[in-house]
């Protein structure tokens, strides 16, 4: 499949209301496994379906390759029926009145393929995702999982150049989820199909994605490797929205401004003057150490006195809960904290881990070459 | 041209950034976007045709009310078609408005408190015993006494009649009069029988609306009161009866509503002591030929319909505030009667026994028995039914083996059928566009006017037709005596229910099926045909069976526009009535009722639900 292109791409639904969508510009290449991240009502599911041409748009285009499929402009529109895409739906919509055979026949039996070949790609679509031991059921008789992984076998017997999927896992059980996103690696390697993800949950898009396009209130505010995500987010929402426990931010701004915060502005404004404009740094709690004797914090590194009021284990890992006079920080440490409630500790985190964004929230990049550079000193 | 296609390759440039399309290019997409499916273009045809069928005739009546109507030209010195104020006073103020609408109004008002009085007593004993508590055979009265809904109310009427009947009317005596007590008029004729079979007929309405809400009365509610020390009494009083007010009017004004419509049982009761009630008022002024009275008097049958259901939604909505979320626990717990269970159990037998066996068994009986109330052997004969050469003036074969009622019969098969039919597959073609098309304006709209003859009732709306369709309109010829108009105004009649069932049972199929199809790469027609039929064929089936059951009992539409041409079952054993062929006449209404009440319950079996649970709302 080519490059499916969306360019300023917009919906609302009616004049007053807000747009769902606005001004998305969106690049999705052959053979990646993107996915669209962002809380409920981001967008991420109209934009999905804008890509398969079940909204129209309200402004801007979509392109497959050279080919335009949706314009105002142009007074475009090709309708879902004729893009050859699929899309498994998060209710998985399995029609109740035809079996499990019937249902992934469906796609062929409208291409008019040969009984011979269609039997033959049912079959293996069937045997692929394993439910070829209930071709005569119907749908009311399968479980959650099995219905799912039916709605897949649906839209890969017709073999489609792009595979959307909307929240596919949300309604299966934790294990289920598990096994199926193994297997969705695996069919993406297997049919080599581009594939657009809409999910809610970050490690859903984490472990499975190529790209991940994080989204909110409709607009796009990163795109990216999962890494680039975590490592590099371009503001304060996606960094935010990405991580648990989340990141700790210590917001600059002149009023109610805590007392951690005032000592991370002090301590960025001595040893890096240079940097201007400074809204607020955030520390991934994963970021942070701690010791309980000043000689333990390494020299350079950010630090503060905390009391440690809450120890909470996660299994295998704890999450320590900080206060001081006016801020709390969380702290992910993977040792067993010999630690006693109320005794007072050092946080600390090297340079190189604060995120630093300006006073619109936004990441400031020049930022982060000079805190890496601190650490080459 | 050259303008176009400039403006269309400048497009990729200015995609990126905000700039706005024209709105020439907005609409032309937009165009492109409905016309891409005929869902849109069917929407607007039912659009028209429903403004036809349903708007139209609503403003022909009310404009009737207020132009000078033909005759009455020289009375009033002015055109026919002027307008005039005179039909207004003269139903409203003059003299003769006592008798033509307030003293209808008044009975029509006093019936209906009657009834939904009674009603409501009964109903709410009987809705709670079924309900919650253990008495005997609940499952068996829960389906029983809902019963007398499934029947014509005027079937109750004519019971009465042959039970009551005095001298006032001649015929045959009633059973009473001929076993030595003659009834006096009070209880034979007029409010008092009328206001006691309405309330039997309704009583359904309280048991199901009721019964509902109790049934989902979360019992917690009821413990959380008595774990803070409530009484029994405290917690009725405080806690259910507050929770259950909302269902409690509810079922009031669907009643009264109901009420304001019903012709068949005061035409039958109230005709001999000459008490009228608003819908026979109304059908004495189109029998005399009072057109423009008749407007004003459908339409003020109307706005009281209107004003009534209003208030209803309102009551719903406002209902809305008080569903508890039903959680797991919301239990269901039945009180013990102890003592009690027996006289309960013989209450709700009596109430059974009162709405239902008495009025059946009286009805079979008078079909074969030669003189009312001798229950000697030589007195009982099959001739009404199936007799020949019988000694009497006009019908001399029993009523089975006469061509008429074959006739009536076919006629009804025909003009129910077709109707139901017709407005089934328009219910789902109107739900499907509802749910679908994306022009929200049609949507609502559509919405709006299939459910407005639910607001007006059926002797006004048949009046609104005769209205428009008496006279040859434009194109359209003159409709009245065929079984056109007939057809057209049952399927309008009917839209209510049929949209309703379309448009719920479009909702919870939802779009994703659909979709799903849509992007396997199946057009519209094909979507149509693979996916939306099949998947929507039971509620296709209920959606022409619950018309045709409520057509086949139906009375006031008919009364209206039928002609003896266009006879069906019901005006034919109403003229049977007329010309006190009392046997023949429950003959008839036994066979309606068996057919409304066999239909009922295969609907019921072929859609697996309770349909009586649907019938309330």
């Amino acid at each position: 499949m080519p490059t499916i292109n969306l360019r300023g791409a917009q919906k609302n639904y009616g004049v007053n209301s807000a747009n769902a969508v606005s001004n998305l510009d969106l690049e999705i290449r052959d053979g990646e496994f993107m996915c669209l991240l962002g809380p409920s009502g981001c967008g991420k599911t109209t934009t999905l379906r804008m890509i398969a041409g079940l909204e129209n748009l309200s402004g801007g285009e979509i392109r497959i390759g050279d080919r335009v499929v949706d314009s105002i402009f142009e007074g475009v529109f090709v309708p879902p029926e004729k893009r050859e895409m699929g899309l498994v739906f998060q209710s998985y919509a399995l029609w109740p009145h035809l079996t499990i055979e019937r249902n992934t026949d469906f796609g062929l039996r409208l291409r008019k393929l040969p009984k011979a070949e269609r039997e033959a790609r049912v079959e293996k679509v069937m045997q692929a995702l394993d439910i070829a031991k209930y071709r005569d059921r119907y749908p009311s008789q399968l479980s959650g999982g099995q219905q799912q992984r039916v709605a897949l076998a649906r839209m890969l017997a017709v073999n489609p150049g792009v595979l959307l999927l909307d929240e596919p896992l949300s309604n299966l059980d934790a294990r289920l989820r598990l096994e199926m996103r193994a297997e969705l690696k695996r069919l993406h390697k297997e049919f080599k199909t581009t594939i657009v993800f809409v999910t809610h949950d970050q490690w859903e898009a984490m472990t499975l994605a190529t790209t991940i396009a994080v989204m909110n209130e409709g607009t796009l505010q990163q795109m990216g490797t999962p890494n680039d995500i975590y490592d590099r987010p371009a503001n304060r929402f996606v960094a935010e929205f990405v991580g648990s426990p989340p990141i700790n931010i210590l917001s600059f701004d002149k009023k109610g401004t805590s007392d951690v915060a005032k000592e991370a502005e002090a301590y960025l404004s001595s040893r890096y003057p240079s940097l201007r404009g400074i809204g607020s740094v955030g520390i991934r709690p994963e970021a942070l150490s701690y010791a309980t004797r000043k000689e333990d914090v390494p020299q350079g590194n950010f630090s503060g006195k905390m009391v440690v009021t809450g120890i909470l284990p996660t299994g295998g890992s704890w999450i320590l809960e900080l206060k001081s006079d006016s801020h709390t920080l969380f702290l992910t440490t993977h040792a067993l904290p010999r630690l006693e409630l109320g005794e007072k500790v050092r946080f600390f985190a090297p340079p190189e881990a604060l995120h630093v964004f300006d006073k619109d929230g936004q990441r400031i990049a020049e930022a982060d070459k000079l805190l890496r550079s601190a650490k080459l000193n | 041209m050259a303008f176009l296609s400039d403006s269309a390759k400048a497009s990729p440039t200015a995609g990126g950034e905000a700039s706005a399309p024209s709105a020439w290019q907005v609409w032309r997409y937009r165009l492109k976007v409905a016309s891409r499916e005929p869902t849109t273009l069917i929407g607007v045809l039912t659009a028209l045709l429903f403004t036809y069928l349903i708007v139209v005739p609503i403003i022909s009546i009310v404009l009737d009310a207020v132009r000078v109507q033909f005759g009455h030209e020289r009375r009033l010195g002015k055109d026919f078609g002027d307008l005039t104020l005179y039909y207004l006073d003269r139903t409203f103020t003059s003299p003769v408005s006592v008798d033509l609408f307030w003293r209808p109004l008044f009975n029509t008002l006093s019936v209906a408190v009657g009834a939904i009085l009674l009603s409501l007593l009964i109903g709410t004993i009987l809705a709670w015993l079924i309900s919650r508590t253990d008495m005997f055979g609940r499952r068996w009265f829960a389906t029983a006494l809902i019963v007398p809904y499934m029947l014509p109310a005027w079937t109750f009427a004519l019971a009465w009649t042959t039970l009551f009947k005095n001298r006032t009317v001649g015929g045959q005596p009633g059973w009473f009069e001929a076993l030595g007590w003659t009834p006096p008029d009070w209880v034979a004729y007029g409010r008092f029988p009328i206001t006691i079979i309405l309330a039997l007929h309704y009583t359904p309405f309280v048991i199901l609306l009721f019964g509902s809400a109790l049934r989902r009365f979360d019992s917690q509610l009821e413990d959380s009161a008595r774990i803070l020390g409530a009484k029994r009494y405290q917690v009725a009083m405080q806690i259910i009866l507050p929770l259950m007010r909302p269902a409690l009017m509810s079922s009031m004004i669907l009643i009264f509503a109901k009420c304001l419509g019903e012709f068949g049982v005061p035409y039958v009761l109230g005709l001999p002591v000459k008490f009228e009630v608003l819908s026979t008022s109304l059908f004495r002024s189109i029998a005399s030929r009072q057109t423009g009275v008749a407007g004003v008097v459908a339409a003020s049958i109307m706005l009281i319909g209107i004003i009534t259901l209003m208030i209803d939604a309102r009551l719903v909505r406002e209902a809305r505030r008080f569903v508890t979320i039903g959680s797991k626990g919301s239990m269901n717990r039945q009180s013990r009667l102890g003592k009690l269970r027996l006289p309960a159990t013989g209450f709700a037998a009596t109430i059974f026994m009162l709405s239902v066996g008495l009025p059946l068994l009286t009805l079979f009986l008078s079909t074969v028995m030669k003189l009312p109330a001798q229950f000697t052997l030589d007195n009982f004969t099959l001739d009404y039914w199936i007799g020949q050469d019988l000694h009497t003036v006009a019908l001399q074969t029993g009523v089975l083996l006469s061509p008429d009622l074959w006739a009536a019969a076919k006629n009804t098969l025909m003009i129910v059928g077709l109707a139901s039919i017709a407005s089934g597959i328009l219910g789902l073609l109107v739900g499907y566009v509802v749910i679908r098309t994306p022009v929200r304006a049609l949507s609502v709209y559509l919405r709006q006017v299939t459910f407005l003859p639910y607001l007006v009732p059926g002797i006004a709306f048949a009046a609104a037709y005769l209205s428009l369709f008496a006279v040859p309109r434009g194109p359209m010829p003159a409709l009245y005596g065929t079984v056109t108009i007939l057809v057209l105004a049952l399927m309008a009649d009917q839209m209510p229910y049929a949209s309703r069932a379309g448009i719920s049972a479009m909702t919870q199929l939802g779009k994703d099926p659909e979709e799903a199809a849509q992007i396997a790469g199946a057009g519209w027609f094909r979507r149509m045909m693979s996916i939306v039929i099949p998947i929507q064929k039971g509620s296709l089936v209920t959606g022409v069976l619950l018309p045709f059951i409520s057509g086949i009992k139906g009375l006031s539409l008919f009364v209206i526009l039928a002609v003896p041409s266009t006879d069906v079952l019901t005006t034919y054993s109403l003229r049977l009535v007329d010309y006190h062929y009392t046997q023949a006449a429950n003959a008839v209404v036994l066979i309606i009722a068996a057919i409304a009440y066999l239909g009922t319950l295969a609907a019921q079996k072929l859609t697996k639900t309770n349909l009586a649970e649907g019938l309330g709302s």
